[in-house]
């Protein structure tokens, strides 16, 4: 395998949290709950995964249980945004440190302070029948763990759920234009409840992914920001699942290449290339106007008897 | 879903009797009551007037039918049984449909997805929308509802908008179709489309509820009407029974009122009877010289787009000028940069001869320029505020309000004492927060700003939408008051009947472009609608 073949590899592996933690950040956003608690949730994901993966024997259940708590999570602030229409971003920073803080007390309880810390078998490759056999292609896209085709598989299911079915019709609408869903018998909070908690599903699974694939052990720093990009990420690709899927691959080749370049003493500042994922967000927001559409109601949150 | 085909057979088969019936019912809304026990009776195939002053209660009425208040008590009967309607859903599912003043549609999506929103389609292996599209045609070339049923509804005009609101009633089999306040921003032209389509509708077994506070429009469309005051119904009437003056007593109260505030409730029934010409002759301004100028106007929207494309207009001394034009044809951007406080692209504004264009705020307000906004909330008011900061806002500076360097605020307090009296504003004291103010009060507040500094020239950007009928006529005096004591007066409305019966002279706002003129004397509201509608000037 050659130098480029292993780091296109390496890219489609690295998108894998970008992808799942941005898809859920869209999908909340799209029904208008801006969710800030990503890199929070993606820690308690982590922690959880890691965790039970340990003591249950098991990436999937681990994986599973790490979901059902981000389901969670995202439940608890599509909760009390719309039965209680608490500020979004006030209750999705609060989420943030206390998920945060739990990740951590979470593996203290649990593994308390060793000088060798527990591992847990990362996720194999599946190579796909046939397809894996293409040179390269095959080697990059079809030679990959069981949630790098999870990842792909879910941005084209939320493509076709969002703009090939009735249910995703009712769901943009209540982003975009809330009382005009409500008008029309589309329920406001419950669309925004599910789809928060898919939502904190999706990044809690981001997540757990990182323990499973990267270091087989949960650490503090494992996170590293890749949260705080995936909203970057959202914006960047104009709340479209599509898009978003694009602009992981991005976000990604950043990220493999601040590594290398750290590691192969090229004389580029790593953290210059960290940065370019923000500064190409920031340029999309700056030019690319009509492209990055954001849903009209984001963060907003909808009472019918409001008289204004 | 039943069609409206299934509903018209119902409607025709099924018992006699009234279709709707609304008895005693009541809202609050904190500590303000809001209804008061209100009736109404909506009989078959008929369109029902729900006439009343701003404030009356009638779209809280028909939001509590529509789901979307819930009510305190009372009971609505449809079609001989009694419904409990908790929200739209279930307003929907009995058959009631209703278009809102503001239109509830999402701005990017087709006039197909807008319709069909929240019906049930089958979505596997994805959404079937040609269908729909196809009965949408039908349903309009039934109605005169004429639209493109693949058009983004945030590209049509207000009018086909309209449309799409209505059409969405009727997709969903309405056997009552309420329409708040249907006719605001629409041109003549389109009002009689409007009224034609609606006796399509009633023709067809369908009920329709027209809430109005134009008694010229009840005239003219409906068969019965039920009149609202201050949350309780006043009065239900067949139209063949009554008359203009009638209806305008029951609107106010009691004759002794009706003589003060007569002009709002009829101004523009001229037209009602079909004349063209409307409102009084020409007032002689003899040679009062030129005291606003307004040259080669190019301003930008939002967007960074212009959205004034060269305006141009002269206002003399003591004249009124209005401008008419569909909502979003560079009035806001017009209004924002003639008061300064939006920057001119291009283009020189001069107020008695001294160029303002470019110059700090502070000049503007100097030379007399006094904006009333359209959006009071936004633009008008400091909510948190007291009322007596907010009326010495923007004359902090002048030596009337100051004490060495800082605010008099003694000075100011007997000040707003003197405007509270003065203008009549309801309010517990200088020091109430004005976002304590009902609109009609937080009006007389801009007002009295406004006015409290003589101003040279007042522009006013519909300064009577959403206030009662008492604080519409007070408005209408206040442009009367400063056109005598000789300012220049900027009059934008999206009322014609309020433009022709104000202005000396009403220039129409198409496209960012000054497209035609009309004077006093001149006006005929067809000939204005054409203009508006962007056709050429024919005259």
């Amino acid at each position: 395998m050659n130098e480029a073949t292993s780091f296109l590899q390496l890219v489609v592996t690295a998108m894998v949290p970008f992808i799942l933690a941005a898809q859920g950040t869209m999908i909340a956003g799209r029904a208008g709950v801006f969710n800030v608690a990503q890199e929070g949730l993606m820690m308690l994901g982590a922690s959880v995964g890691f965790l039970v993966s340990l003591k249950m024997g098991g990436n999937l259940v681990g994986l599973l249980v790490a979901a059902l708590v981000g389901a969670a999570f995202g439940w608890f602030l599509g909760w009390v945004t719309t039965r209680f229409r608490l500020d979004q971003f006030v209750i999705g920073l609060a989420l943030f440190f206390a998920a945060t803080g739990i990740a951590s007390l979470l593996y203290k309880v649990v593994i308390g302070v060793t000088l060798k810390p527990p591992l847990i078998d990362t996720l194999p490759d599946l190579e796909i029948p046939l397809l894996s056999s293409i040179p390269v292609v095959g080697t990059v896209l079809f030679t990959q763990d069981v949630m790098v085709y999870f990842a792909f598989l879910v941005s084209g299911l939320l493509y076709w759920m969002l703009y090939r079915t009735n249910l995703g019709l009712k769901l943009r609408s209540v982003g975009e234009n809330p009382k005009a869903a409500d008008s029309l018998g589309v329920s406001v909070a419950r669309t925004r409840i599910w789809c928060s908690t898919a939502g904190g599903a999706l990044m809690a699974l981001a997540g757990a992914y990182l323990p499973m694939t990267y270091t087989g052990t949960y650490t503090e720093g494992i996170v590293a920001g890749r949260g705080w990009l995936a909203i970057a990420l959202a914006f960047f690709g104009g709340w479209r699942p599509q898009y978003i899927l694009a602009g992981s691959a991005f976000f990604a080749g950043m990220e493999v290449l601040a590594l290398r370049v750290q590691v192969g003493g090229v004389d580029i500042p790593h953290q210059f290339i960290s940065m370019l994922p923000y500064a190409a967000t920031l340029l999309v927001m700056m030019f690319a106007l009509r492209w990055a559409s954001v849903p009209a109601f984001l963060g907003r949150n909808y009472d019918r008897e409001s008289r204004h | 879903m039943t069609s409206v085909d299934e509903t018209r057979r119902e409607v025709r088969e099924g018992a006699s009797g009234p279709l709707l019936t609304m008895e005693g019912i009541r809202k609050t809304f904190g500590s303000v009551l809001a209804l008061d026990g209100v009736d109404l009776t909506v009989g078959r195939s008929e369109v029902h007037g729900l006439l009343g002053g701003n404030g009356a209660g009638k779209t809280t009425l028909m939001n509590v039918l529509y789901g979307l208040y819930r009510p305190d008590s009372g009971s609505v009967v449809l079609d001989g049984s009694p419904v409990d309607i908790r929200d739209p859903r279930d307003a929907i599912s009995h058959g009631i449909g209703m278009v809102h003043q503001n239109f509830l549609q999402v701005d990017t999506y087709t006039v197909t997805e807008n319709v069909v929103l929240g019906t049930s389609l089958p979505s596997w292996p994805s959404l079937d929308l040609d269908d729909p599209a196809e009965r949408i045609a039908e349903l309009s070339k039934r109605f005169g509802l004429t639209v493109d049923p693949h058009a983004k509804v945030a590209t049509l005009s207000v009018g086909l908008r309209q449309r799409v609101e209505i059409l969405k009633a009727l997709y969903r089999g309405a056997k009552v179709l309420v329409l708040d306040e249907p006719t605001t921003n629409l041109t003549p032209q389109e009002v009689d489309s409007l009224f034609g389509s609606l006796r399509a509708i009633v023709d067809e077994g369908m009920s329709v509820v027209f809430i109005t506070h134009k008694i010229r429009e009840t005239m003219a469309v409906c068969d019965a009407l039920t009149v609202m005051r201050d949350g309780k119904r006043v009065g239900t009437v067949r139209r063949a029974d009554t008359s203009a003056s009638e209806l305008a007593t029951l609107m106010v109260g009691d004759d002794a009122a009706v003589g003060r505030v007569t002009e709002v409730v009829t101004a523009g029934m001229g037209a009602a009877a079909g004349t063209a010409a409307t409102g009084a002759p020409a007032r002689d301004l003899g040679d009062a010289p030129v005291r606003v100028s307004v040259r080669d106007l190019v301003v930008l929207g939002d967007h960074g787009v212009p959205a004034t494309h060269g305006v141009s207009f002269d206002i003399r001394r003591g004249e009124v000028v209005g401008i008419a034009g569909v909502a979003g044809n560079g009035q806001v951007e017009l209004a924002e940069a003639v008061a300064g406080v939006r920057a001119l692209e291009k283009g020189a504004v001069e107020v008695d001869g001294e160029p303002l264009a470019g110059r700090p705020t502070a000049v503007w307000l100097e030379s007399g320029v006094a904006y009333v906004p359209e959006d009071r909330h936004r633009d008008g008011i400091l909510p948190s505020a007291s009322i007596m900061e907010n009326l010495v806002l923007g004359a902090q500076r002048s030596v009337r309000f100051r004490k060495g360097p800082f605010v008099d605020w003694k000075a100011a307090r007997r000040h707003a004492e003197e405007a509270i009296r003065a203008y009549s504003v309801k309010a517990s004291g200088p020091s109430a927060p004005a976002a304590a103010l009902s609109g009609g009060n937080m009006q007389r507040v801009i007002l009295a700003r406004a006015f409290s500094h003589r101003p040279g020239f007042l522009i006013l950007h519909n300064p009577t939408r959403g206030l009662d009928i008492p604080s519409t006529q007070f408005v209408y005096d206040r442009v009367r008051e400063a056109a005598a004591e000789h300012s220049a007066v900027l009059l934008m409305s999206e009322d014609l009947d309020e433009l022709t019966h104000l202005c000396d002279r009403v220039l129409v706002l198409y496209s960012g472009r000054i497209v035609g003129e009309r004077t006093r004397g001149h006006y005929d509201q067809y000939e204005l609608g054409h203009l508006m509608a962007g056709l050429e000037d024919t005259a």
